[in-house]
């Protein structure tokens, strides 16, 4: 929704905290990085 | 024509708000604005029976109040289920509008309610249920029950029913077809001279109006917080035990996640026709993040990750469903003490 904060951006729809073309290894590090955001964004009044 | 009525604990003649905890009577006859209703809907139009009840009851027993009132009308040969007007009393709009609807759907006898525009019955009620608009103003309750009873009565005789604005109910958000004589496109032109000159017009289709939800405040100390995973990607235990369904879902589920440190493809699948679920399938986490989540408790970052994940699934849905959806998980929500949520969606 237009002026909604606390919405991060996920790779894509078909894996949305995670990323199939990367290794194992570096997906997982994409999908502490988002959870991170998240978290980040819940601790924050600011619009992302 | 034979009408059962259902009243709150106020209209019932009961008393105020410390009898909001009275369980459902039924009562012979008409009570209170039923004996206004036989009159206006004339015809030797009887209440034959009125059911009361108290709000706080009728919301915390909804299913047993649902059913006894089905079980009731069962029993007995009505016309017509009437219930309030209920103004904007939201527990007593809820419950009337929840009645309402499951006599329709149960029982094929027709309802009619009557609310003001902002009770939350009307939300949730008002594609499927015809909601007289009563303001806020008791004092026009006369008006109003005429309105039901005129209302009522089409219903019961299965004749068509005219517009919102013609009937006196609220916007259904339903369109429908209908032979005019001018054209659309001159009958847009009229209403934007209309417009231009600030004089009234009525638009064909209104645009769906959000409400806009205030943003809750940061959260002061994430490392002491609760959190929970939801989704609306539709991921599901294998077998989706709930049936929660790939479009227009009504159900979500809270599924267990206590002492796992990850979501494994044999564990779960996805009930969600409106993505390639393959790559969630072969990891789940791709949708609701466990593992990282699970990190972030160890480490201390969050307080403590909540032991269930929940879920439906988001594709085609009407927001009569989501809506409810969404009202069902926050009262889940709430009563685990959760202080945050992360919600993943495709």
């Amino acid at each position: 929704m237009v002026g909604s904060n606390r919405v991060v951006l996920g790779t894509g729809i078909v894996h949305v905290t995670g990323d199939a073309k990367l290794p194992p290894s570096e997906e997982k590090e994409l999908r502490r990085k988002l959870v991170q955001k998240a978290l980040d964004a819940l601790q924050s009044n600011e619009k992302l | 024509m034979r009408i059962a009525h259902y009243l709150n604990q106020f209209f019932g003649g009961i008393g105020a708000e410390e009898h909001a905890g009275k369980d459902l009577e039924i009562r012979d006859g008409a009570v209170g604005p039923g004996k206004l209703l036989e009159s206006l809907m004339g015809d030797n139009a009887q209440v034959a029976f009125t059911f009361v009840c108290g709000d706080n009851y009728a919301v915390e027993h909804q299913d047993e109040l649902t059913a006894a009132v089905l079980k009731k009308l069962r029993d007995s040969k009505v016309d017509l289920f009437v219930a309030g007007p209920c103004f904007d009393a939201g527990r007593y709009g809820v419950a009337a509008g929840a009645l309402c609807r499951a006599v329709q759907t149960e029982l094929g006898i027709s309802a009619v309610t009557a609310m003001n525009e902002e009770n939350p019955g009307v939300d949730l009620y008002r594609d499927t249920v015809y909601i007289v608009d009563s303001g806020i103003n008791v004092t026009k309750l006369r008006d109003i029950v005429a309105k039901m009873a005129a209302l009522g009565k089409k219903l019961a005789a299965g004749e068509a029913i005219g517009s919102p604005g013609e009937e006196g109910y609220l916007r259904r958000g339903w369109l429908r077809d209908q032979l005019v004589d001018k054209s659309a496109a001159r009958r847009l032109v009229d209403m934007l001279l209309a417009k231009i000159k600030r004089e009234p017009f009525e638009s064909e289709m209104p645009a769906t109006a959000f409400a806009p939800v205030p943003i809750p405040a940061a959260v002061k100390d994430l490392s002491k917080a609760k959190v929970v995973l939801v989704t609306d990607g539709g991921l599901v235990p294998k077998g989706n035990p709930d049936r929660i369904e790939g479009t227009a879902a009504t159900r979500w589920g809270a599924y267990d996640i206590k002492g796992r440190n990850d979501l494994r493809a044999e564990d779960y699948e996805v009930s969600h026709g409106g993505y390639d679920t393959r790559f969630v399938q072969e990891d789940p986490d791709r949708l609701v993040p466990l593992d990282a989540m699970r990190e972030m408790e160890k480490n201390g970052v969050i307080g403590k990750l909540h032991d269930e994940f929940l879920s439906t699934c988001g594709r085609s849905n009407p927001l009569s469903n989501t809506r409810r959806l969404g009202r069902e998980m926050v009262e889940k929500i709430k009563k685990e003490g959760i202080d945050a949520v992360i919600l993943t969606s495709t």
